[in-house]
Order: C-alpha cells, then structure tokens, then sequence
C-alpha cells in the first residue's frame, strides 16, 4: 500500500492572519445570517454590528454567535414542544411562567455559560 | 446490480471553493493524455491582445488578490470573451480582459491563467489519478458560490443567479428532507468545520433544520464509530479563527486561501473514511468544487436543459435574461472507492444537480417533484456506466500521512 506524504503548511506563506479583509464569500455568510438572527427571539441577538465588520476574525465571531444561537434557540423550542399537555388553566400559567423567564434570561446561554452579550468583535 | 454499488451504503460529497479544473488538474495531462488539462495550444489575450499561456506558476498563497470576479456579468466575459451578439459562441477567451477590469495591471491579469503542479497539490493528484476524475463537471450556474451550491442540495437554484438569500419554492424540498422524511427511513447530515466557521446553506437549512447538522469533530467520530448517515455533505473551514483547540487556518480553498490547507483537508476526509474498513467498503467519496472562481479554465460550458425559472435582465447584469441553459464553467471533480479501476477518465457532462439526482436515485429510486434540471443531470452511480466497476476491492489505495 502507498503512503502519501503530504508536506506540512509552510508556515510563511501561509501565516494565520484573522486580520485578512474579509471575503465576498464571508461578507455574504454574515449577510445571511444577519437574515436568520433577525427571526430569532431577540434574546437571541448578538448585538454585534454586521456592518462594521471589517476582518475575518470579526466575521468569524458574528458567524459563531448567530450560529449557536439559532442551536439554541430550537433547542430551547423543541424543549418546550415536548412538554406533556396540561389542562387549559395551567396551560395558561405555563405560558407565564415561560415569559417569565425568558425575561430572566440575559442573552443566548452558551455551552460554557457565557451569555452572547458582551462578545465583541475580534 | 454491479458489485461495488451492492456494497454501497453512504455517499459522502466535499465540496471545496472557487478553482477551475485547469487551475487544479490541468497539469495531469501531462500524465494521461485522457485527463483534459493544459496543452501547449491554449492561451487568452491580454487587454493589449497579446496571447497570454497558461502557466505553471500557481502559487498557494497571495497571488489571486483582489479574489477573481465570478459574479454572473464577469462570469459571462470569462466564457463568451465580451462578445453579446445573439449568436455568440462560448470561447473562454474573456479571463485575462475579466482579471485586468480589477487592477487596471496587465502584468496582474495574467494569474488568472497559472496552474499547479502535480508537486504541489499530492493529494488532489493521487485522488485524481488513482481513482475517477470527471472530465467534464461543470458549475451549474455561470455565477458565484451561493446559488451554484444551491443546485448541490435543492437541484435547483430557483431562480437565482448571485449571492442574495434565496427561498425554498415549493414543490421542491432538499435532498435532506427527501432522505429523512422517507419511508423506509434513510439519514442525511450536513457537517460544517465548527460553528465559527458554519455553513453556507443558512437561511434555509440551518435557520429551519438545525438538527441536520454536525461539526467536522463530528464527522470523525461518525467515521470512526461507524455511525456514518447514508449521506454527508462536508463543509471545509471558511475563516482564519481560533478556537479552544488553536488557531484554525481556512481550507476552502477559496483565493486567497491557502490552497495546501485545503489539500490537507482533503486528504482528512479521505483518511477518516479510509481509516475504517467497513466504512471504506461500503463508502464512495465525491471531492467537487462550487465554482470556478473566475479562474481560467479551456473548456466552453455546453448548453443544457432549461430550468423552470428565468433570471431576469436586470438580475443577471448583463443586460439579458438567463433561463438556467447553460452550465457555468469546468471544476475539479473526483469519486474515490475502492471499487473504482485506478486511472479512470469520465468523459459525461455533470453539475451540481448530478448530486441530489444521485442521491435520490440511489437512495429512493424514482421521486418528484425534482426541477427539469436535476431531472435531466446525470447521474454519477448509473449502473448503466458503473464507475464502482471492479468485482473485487482493491487493496493498493494509497494513505495519506499528514
């Protein structure tokens, strides 16, 4: 069987640079999603401005935060939808008792905790 | 049924970005005269009408800034050379005018004709060489990224030609849907390199569907454990970003990406469905890129089934409508198994909608509604022209070491 050898990045030429202007390709990723965030509870929003995005490394974050989100976000309905059925009376108090802590909740919870406000750009 | 396809149970699809066929594998001509790359005849004149040769000069880095032009006017000139005569002819000879209009340097416009060397790109090489490589796969649309991947999961780009958000219309649902909501029941997953780098199919897959996908560190473990779907749809990294795990370089491909990242990238995918023998057996892998880039390639897109929508005038920018009949330009494309003889040419014209109708077809058989355009596409597991052709699995598939 042949082994390939495949050369490693040469690092010169190939510098990590999250700094690089951002792409057409990028530019319209973050435009897409800036789309989807907009449909999104607006304790969902990322509150990073999608027109000063500049970098990679700033489109990078947007893409992330708008992404987890939108995760979360259905995480959070299918959570909800799987609740069993009540009575109508307590129907109605489950409701207030969602928007209650919706209210509670500062932005998107994250995987580690953190909530998306206060994430800025790179 | 041949004996490769009785084997088959998932269709994995990477689909890289922005580089023609020439610009990739031109230089495999070289090799085996039956692959159709760069020949020594071949050339576009410059915005002096000096003939400008394609080169062996690419480089991995740095050399296509600003990035090519691909958006569908520019596209237009790169294939038909400026002309807007009704009766015009494609003739490929509009790529170096097209690069010139960026930069207003004659000497800069001719990167857009450089190719790699088989030195410098050893996985796409050996894939290419060792199993099938596609003569004649084109982009669907003569346009950019989002509407060309759009035909690799809907089959259709529904009307679009550029980068705006599109919408589904009904009747037609994503390959996806079709598998999931089938009866038996099949799987279909999505996987993009990590959430920073994401997917490019937002506004309608991962706004409504998230569940459809998974991370690259996903896709491993899937390989591994052998829980991989009946079909993958693999994303590669679309940003410089760090993560907890280190910087993360991009490995699109996508100028001014490094293109050895991508290589490395591939020869990933590659490994993690090699690296299991049951996976391996009963796995075909298809490595396709989304579109040109605006990169010089020889060969005339050919006409082609209409679709059943019409792009406007004022929509294309090019001061006439487009009714979807015509492919966009030449992309790499290479199907690996191990059922595939090494050193096979395919000389049948596909595009992106060849790979929902693939799917579909290997997976439900006959399905409407489909778009006239991935109704009448080729389809690349035809056990009419079986490429997974060998009785016996081949042993001698090389290993990629990274």
């Amino acid at each position: 069987m042949t082994v390939i050898k495949v050369p490693a990045l040469d690092l010169k030429q190939s510098a990590y640079d999250p700094n690089r202007p951002i792409s057409s390709l990028l530019k319209t990723q973050v435009e897409h999603l800036h789309v989807a965030e907009k449909r999104l509870p607006s304790r969902y929003h990322c509150e990073i401005y999608v027109n000063a995005i500049r970098t990679e490394g700033e489109a990078a974050n947007y893409i992330r935060a708008v992404t987890e989100a939108i995760h979360a976000a259905h995480k959070e309905a299918a959570a909800l939808r799987v609740t069993p059925a009540h009575k109508r009376g307590i129907e109605i108090a489950a409701v207030a008792d969602e928007r209650s802590e919706c209210q509670r909740k500062p932005r998107a919870v994250k995987k580690n905790g953190k909530s998306a406000k206060g994430r800025g750009r790179a | 049924m041949p004996t490769g396809l009785d084997n088959l149970k998932h269709i994995v699809v990477l689909m890289m970005e922005n580089r023609s066929f020439d610009h990739m594998l031109g230089s495999l001509t070289a090799v085996n005269p039956n692959i159709d790359g760069i020949t020594a005849d071949l050339s576009n004149p410059d915005t002096k009408g000096n003939p400008v040769a394609p080169q062996p000069k690419a480089q991995y880095q740095s050399q296509l800034q600003p990035d090519p032009d691909h958006h569908f006017p520019a596209v237009d000139l790169q294939i038909f050379g400026g002309s807007t005569d009704p009766n015009r002819q494609a003739n490929m000879q509009g790529f170096v005018k097209s690069y010139f209009n960026q930069q207003q340097d004659v000497g800069h416009s001719q990167n857009i004709m450089y190719y790699f060397t088989q030195k410098q790109l050893p996985v796409l090489t050996i894939l290419a060489t060792e199993f099938a490589v596609f003569n004649r796969w084109f982009a669907s649309i003569p346009g950019p990224t989002v509407c060309n991947r759009a035909f690799a999961h809907y089959g259709t780009s529904f009307g679009r030609v550029d980068m705006n958000p599109f919408e589904i219309l009904e009747p037609f649902k994503s390959v996806y849907e079709r598998l999931i909501n089938a009866t038996p029941k099949h799987t279909a997953k999505l996987y993009y390199y990590d959430t920073t780098s994401s997917t490019i199919e937002v506004v309608n897959l991962l706004q409504n569907q998230p569940e459809l996908f998974g991370t690259y560190q996903q896709f491993l473990q899937d390989c591994a454990s052998g829980n991989l779907p009946d079909y993958s749809f693999v994303e590669p990294n679309y940003s410089d970003h760090a993560t907890s795990s280190g910087e993360q370089i991009a490995s699109d491909q996508h100028p001014d990406h490094n293109v050895q990242a991508g290589e490395l990238f591939v020869a990933s995918v590659y490994n993690a469905i090699k690296q299991n023998a049951d996976l391996w057996a009963s796995t075909t892998l298809l490595i396709v890129y989304d579109e040109h880039g605006g990169i010089y390639d020889h060969v005339p897109p050919p006409s082609c089934t209409p679709d059943q929508f019409t792009a406007s005038a004022n929509d294309t920018g090019t001061g006439m409508p487009f009714a979807f009949d015509r492919l966009g330009v030449r992309v790499p494309a290479i199907l690996v198994s191990p059922w595939i003889p090494s050193g096979t040419v395919v000389n049948n014209v596909f595009d992106h909608a060849s790979i929902p109708a693939t799917v579909t077809k290997y997976f439900l058989g006959d399905f409407s509604p489909r778009s006239p355009r991935e109704t009448s596409a080729n389809l690349f597991l035809d056990p009419n022209q079986n490429l997974l052709s060998l009785g016996e699995m081949r042993t001698d598939c090389p290993d990629f070491s990274t």
